[in-house]
């Protein structure tokens, strides 16, 4: 008997298998299951209609952006398209994709099953509907984008990509009509374009870090900077010039020369100290990368990769962080565009909640520039672009190529304590910075400001 | 409108802009989850209570009687109902005297008393100076020689102890447990009537049915047999009606079908309960089992049916079984054997053989399913029986090698499991259709499900026998799931403690293999439909749709009754 006893030991064997799966199995249900919930085919997840039940949307003064019993707001449908996603699911880096599971009323305790019957979630977004939509108008047809938000709290108050499209009636055309290019892009986050002039902050920052007497720095602009065979030109004959008056002037002569000076290795340190070469996480989309790559560049390669030209590309939404951070003195919070995501009788799914920024850049440094690009809005765009906001700003104009007009770029912030904002404006084909993004800019901040 | 059913059929509509209101406001559903709160909590008790009996229940495991050793006075105490005597290290009782063979004698303990056998010794036993040929009743005072050992057997000190002390459940408290499990059916009733925000109250009709069967059950066992124990069947009936209330949700029909099943299957374990008592009765129908398990198979394999690629159906008129599952009952018997015969017949070859016949049937009738169930049984009996690795060993090995030659001549029998381990690659075609949904509504149910009716699971294919661990977890939710698994950990716990303490090693060897199957058969569904494992179509024991298997269950659990000693006892006390 005592043998048989011992020889079932192999049960024991058995029981353990059976814990163990099933301990592993909790696990892995535990930690996928917010995906695993929000599969397409998953049944929970549409109504009675067979619509997806994404509950109610508001944007951050309480206007309502969509609900699933009236679809999309008229007034902001395009202009926010890309901020809440399409039907269909195409646009990736929306709330309807990115939160599909909290939408539906999932969390870890109560799944989605049981309160898709009965409840639906409420969303509260940080942006401004009204700000997005005079920005998606301001843009008119052009392609392009908008990013505004606050460096303190990281709310994000405007994120406008166009072209963009009506939802409701998606056009046929979209796939082989040259005005939709791009349309199923966020290109806040998702495209980078050629900063131009922009880029001469990041120069500056370096030359500030690395150059003792970058104060008294000069050198003199005949209008081109001659380097081997190749030279560098500029916009003007600035004469003998220096740092601060330098980005003011948008000299290239200086930027080039500054680029040479610093070479290759300290540019390419400060760039990514800056958030060049990486991907920044918006709520849980990855955007594109910025690039300042000089590894294989020649001089003359270097000097425009030191005025934002070569192979040098940024997103709008890392060139507002950039001015995020210097308007914060060397800190800002991390954008975000979800504030809250609730089901209906108040229990918050998800909320949204302040990050540091990534980026390093010292106090110093932030102070310096901070006054440099402040100075650049009192003493030479004038004031009246962005009246009693204490802006300081950055404009570009980057060319390129293939035959097409300018890319238009304004970047800046408001040092306003009501309303510490910081901004970016892209227009492709826009022409001036100054002109083309700067109207849209002061604008779409002025709607901001007087919320 | 609120539409209201009359039991079993749909009738008249009721408009009530009331209960509308009400399941509006949402105070509704926090209604219904804490019914469901009520229910989880209560089947969790159910099932400790029943556990916590179980072990409580046992004997304390001390010497029934004495064998005394002369010259001298060493007492060697009896521990076990079946207990082996030889100079091996592993006997139940040890005597190093020379003429001792390794395994000389079984001492035996049967309704009428003991009992000697000779287990082919060398020098022989003897009773009383007389050499046993047969089976031999011997009573305290009576001298037995093995070898040069004397042996005298003598009872306990106190007469009045020697029967088995214990701790007595008594009915009071059983039928506080059963009253529980009602409560478990009552509240998972509820939480059906209100499917899909309406209202109706057919399910009230299978929840009298269940609990006409469960009290039923009762009353048989407890006032009409007067067993003391009532466990097993409290968890079986648990789980039965959990099963069939899941499957009203999915198809009435089918819970039907369910029901008259496990009363079929409770009548079986009656039946087997009722064979069981004689072990050595038992032993002697070896044969006919083993033929009557060829049979059945070469039965299928002829005038089978083949559903969904598996030819092991027969269909008479609109009945349809699956003999496979009756066989493992069969094979069950078939592999367990007491202790004297264990050591007179313990040769291996017949029932190497018999399994050998099953499991190739089963690969020729193409249910892989099956097949690996039972040879990862009759792994268990081999090794209980046998104790050899070796044996164990060879087996897998062959195995390993029938497998490999298998999927050398037809490759397509592999490519049925090539979405195994990355079924999300797979998610709209049939190497992880049903896996993908198994886990995205197990995820969806959360840890309190969707209410029972109101999963999605249920309309894939496969969803009410295969996937219905996924169902259970979308309607019920994760916790109510995980409960009813464990009770396939606990039988099988509970099986091992009481495996020394059973009547025979016939209960001992096929108790663990029916709690081993059950277990194993969990595990291969389980696993298999969330992806630790490969998916092949196996049931899930108690709660898959499927008359057979639910039958099958049921038997298998007569297996771990009857090796609790409780099941018999109230009649042996009446014989004493």
């Amino acid at each position: 008997m005592r043998t048989v006893g011992k020889r079932s030991f192999f049960l024991y064997v058995l029981i353990f298998a059976f814990c163990a799966g099933m301990i592993f199995l909790s696990c892995r249900v535990f930690l996928n299951a917010g995906e695993w919930a929000s599969m397409p085919f998953n049944a929970h997840l549409y109504d009675e209609n067979d619509r997806l039940r994404r509950g109610s949307v508001y944007d951050r003064n309480g206007t309502l952006l969509y609900s699933d019993a009236d679809g999309y707001a008229a007034a902001s449908k395009e202009a926010l398209l890309h901020l809440l996603g399409d039907r269909e699911g195409n646009l990736s880096t929306g709330v309807f994709s990115l939160y599909a599971a909290e939408l539906s009323g999932y969390n870890p305790l109560t799944g989605n099953a049981r309160e898709g019957n009965l409840f639906h979630t409420k969303t509260e977004l940080t942006v401004s509907a009204e700000a997005s939509a005079r920005a998606y108008e301001l843009l008119g047809g052009r392609s392009g984008a908008v990013f505004v938000y606050n460096y303190e709290t990281g709310e994000v108050l405007c994120s406008v990509s166009t072209p963009s499209f009506d939802p409701d009636h998606v056009p046929e055309t979209i796939e082989t009509d040259e005005a939709y290019r791009g349309a199923y892009l966020d290109k806040t986050i998702s495209e980078s374009f050629t900063p131009g002039s922009i880029f001469k902050i990041v120069t500056a920052a370096c030359a500030i870090e690395n150059l003792p007497d970058w104060e008294s720095w000069r050198c003199k602009c005949s209008g081109t900077l001659p380097i081997g065979d190749d030279c560098v030109t500029c916009l003007g004959a600035h004469g003998e010039i220096g740092i601060r008056d330098g980005l003011k002037y948008s000299c290239n002569v200086v930027f080039a020369e500054l680029a040479r000076e610093l070479g290759k290795e300290k540019l390419r340190k400060t760039a990514e100290a800056l958030g060049f070469g990486r991907s920044f996480v918006f709520e849980t989309a990855h955007t594109a990368r910025s690039v300042f790559d000089v590894s294989n560049a020649k001089e003359i390669d270097l000097g425009w990769a030191g005025v934002g030209q070569y192979s040098d590309r940024t997103t709008p939404y890392h060139m507002a962080l950039l001015m995020g951070v210097i308007a914060g003195g060397g800190k800002s919070a991390q954008p975000y565009f979800v504030r809250k995501i609730a089901l209906s009788p108040g229990v918050a799914l998800y909320t949204g909640a302040e990050e540091d920024a990534p980026l390093n850049l010292s106090p110093q440094t932030a102070g310096a520039l901070r006054g440099m690009l402040r100075e650049n809005v009192s003493d030479y765009y004038g004031d009246a672009l962005f009246p009693d906001l204490q802006a300081g700003a950055k404009t570009g104009t980057a060319e390129v190529g293939e035959g097409k007009e300018d890319t238009a770029w304004i970047i800046g912030f408001l040092q306003n304590p009501k309303t510490p904002y910081a901004f970016a404006v892209v227009i492709e084909e826009g022409g001036s910075g100054y002109r083309a993004a700067g109207s849209v800019a002061s604008e779409v901040l002025a709607v901001l400001c007087a919320e | 409108m609120i539409e209201l059913y009359s039991i079993g059929k749909e009738a008249a509509c009721l408009n009530s802009s009331f209960i509308l209101s009400f399941f509006m406001r949402g105070r509704f559903t926090a209604l219904m989850l804490l019914v469901h709160l009520l229910a989880v909590a209560l089947l969790i008790h159910v099932i400790v209570r029943c556990f916590v009996s179980l072990r409580r229940g046992r004997r304390i495991q001390e010497a029934v009687i004495y064998l005394s050793k002369e010259p001298g006075d060493e007492k060697i105490p009896v521990l076990y109902w079946e207990n082996s005597i030889g100079r091996e290290k592993t006997c139940d009782i040890l005597l190093s005297e020379p003429g001792v063979s390794r395994d000389h004698a079984v001492l035996k303990r049967r309704e009428g008393g003991w009992i000697i056998a000779d287990t082919n010794s060398r020098a022989g036993t003897f009773v009383n100076e007389q050499k046993i040929e047969t089976q031999t009743p011997i009573r305290p005072g009576d001298r037995i020689r093995i070898g040069e050992a004397q042996l005298v057997l003598t009872a306990r000190d106190e007469p009045s102890q020697t029967a088995p002390q214990r701790k007595v459940y008594r009915g009071g408290r059983t039928i506080f447990t059963l009253l529980e499990t009602t409560a478990v059916f009552f509240l998972l009733t509820l939480e059906a009537c209100f499917q899909n925000q309406s209202f109706r109250l057919s399910p009230f009709l299978p929840f009298l049915l269940l609990s006409t069967l469960v009290w039923g059950v009762y009353l048989y066992s407890i006032v009409l047999l007067k067993r003391i124990n009532f466990e097993i069947e409290t968890v079986g009936l648990l789980l039965t009606g959990i099963g069939v209330l899941l499957l009203f949700g999915v198809d009435p029909q089918t819970a039907y079908v369910q029901l008259a099943a496990a009363a079929l299957g409770i009548l079986l374990f009656c039946a087997i309960l009722w064979i069981l008592e004689k072990p050595d009765f038992v032993s002697k129908l070896r044969i006919g089992f083993e033929v009557l398990g060829v049979a059945l198979f070469a039965a299928t394999f002829v005038f089978g049916t083949v559903v969904n690629g598996a030819k092991n159906w027969i269909f008479l008129g609109s009945l349809s079984i699956q003999p496979s599952e009756l066989v493992k009952i069969i094979f069950i018997f078939a592999g367990a054997s007491t202790l004297d015969r264990l050591q007179t017949h313990g040769n291996l070859i017949e029932f190497i053989a018999f399994a050998a016949v099953c499991t190739g049937f089963l690969f020729l009738m193409h249910d892989f399913g099956s097949a690996v169930i039972f040879f990862f049984t009759f792994l268990l009996i081999a090794f209980m029986r046998s104790g050899s690795v070796r044996t164990v060993v060879l087996a897998v090995a062959a195995a390993a090698l029938g497998v490999f030659l298998i999927l050398q001549f037809k490759p397509y029998v592999a490519q049925r499991f090539a979405g195994w381990g990355h079924v999300w690659e797979y998610p709209y075609d049939s190497l992880g259709y049903q896996q993908t949904r198994t886990l995205t509504y197990i995820a969806s149910g959360g840890l309190f499900g969707s209410g029972l009716g109101n999963g999605y699971l249920k309309n894939i294919f496969a969803g009410d026998s295969d996937l219905v661990f996924g169902v259970l977890c979308e309607e019920l939710g994760l916790v109510f799931a995980l409960a009813v698994c464990s009770v396939f950990d606990l039988l099988a716990l509970y099986t091992l403690s009481d495996v020394t303490r059973s009547r025979s090693t016939i209960y001992s060897i096929s108790s663990c293999a029916a709690a081993g199957l059950l277990l194993f058969q969990a595990m291969v569904n389980i696993f298999g439909v969330t992806d630790l494992l490969p998916l092949t179509g196996v049931t899930l024991p108690f709660i898959s749709a499927g008359g057979s298997s639910m039958v099958c269950v049921w038997g298998l659990i007569a297996f771990i009754k009857a090796s609790d000693e409780r099941t018999y006892g109230a009649r042996r006390r009446r014989d004493l």
